[in-house]
């Protein structure tokens, strides 16, 4: 993945390509969070501190992602 | 419809939602979309979606790469290259888990896919249903990606319903 430095951002001339990107940039940052909060969990990270970084409950950010943490370690 | 035929419909939806739930989930979500439930539907083995598909002139197998270009270009028009083919997303790991779920605009296209197949002699859900239904949809993901394929979606939904035998 690569950002390009200060990049314009779609108009609000056009809202349809600006929520295209909106939609394309939560994908993205689904992808960030879940690689990110399994490589902090393999670190040794509890989930407390997961959900502290993340701004959610140790409850919350074990329901979202342990399976798939756990999933992910096979 | 009769017993068996009813057994038959029931059959195709279960493939068609744990179908859409697979390429959502291979798409990095948790809950499918209208592109997911039209991949989906052109796996099933009555083979309408992808025909109907063809019948406007576009590959089915083409439709992924559409769905996966208009994720990239949406980055990019935000100033973000992603890897090729991945469209910004990684595969979930994890089991689904719960009931099936999915966007407020998938049950829309399901609804109507259901809908569209009961006026359809032999009564019945096929694939070309829910393509029917999802050209319907103005804006999001699928939209998008049809306009990609350079698909007019009133066409579109004209082909899939006289795949469909829609009356």
């Amino acid at each position: 993945m690569r950002v390009a430095e200060m990049h314009p951002l779609p108009g609000p001339e056009d809202p349809e390509a600006a929520l295209a990107a909106v939609v394309a940039l939560r994908r993205l940052a689904g992808r960030l969070e879940s690689e990110a909060v399994g490589e902090a969990i393999a670190q040794g990270w509890t989930w407390a501190q997961v959900g502290e970084a993340l701004g959610i409950s140790a409850q919350a950010a074990h329901k979202k992602f342990a399976s798939e943490v756990r999933a992910r370690r096979g | 419809m009769g017993l068996v035929a009813a057994v038959r419909d029931m059959r195709t939806i279960k493939q068609l939602l744990t179908r859409a739930e697979a390429e959502a989930r291979s798409d990095g979500q948790e809950t499918p979309g209208p592109e997911h439930l039209l991949l989906a539907a052109t796996a099933l083995p009555d083979g309408t979606a992808a025909r109907a598909l063809e019948r406007v002139g576009v590959d089915p197998g083409r439709l992924r790469t559409a769905i996966e270009a208009v994720h990239e270009d949406a980055l990019a028009s935000v100033g973000i290259e992603v890897e090729h083919g991945s469209g910004g997303a990684a595969a979930l790991h994890g089991p689904a888990t719960g009931a099936f779920r999915s966007t407020p605009q998938a049950q829309q296209v399901f609804q109507e896919a259901v809908a569209l197949s009961k006026s359809t002699e032999p009564a019945g859900l096929r694939g070309a249903h829910v393509v029917a239904a999802a050209a319907r949809l103005e804006y999001g993901t699928a939209a998008r990606a049809f306009a990609v394929l350079g698909v007019d979606r009133g066409r579109l939904r004209e082909a899939a319903c006289a795949e469909a035998g829609v009356g």
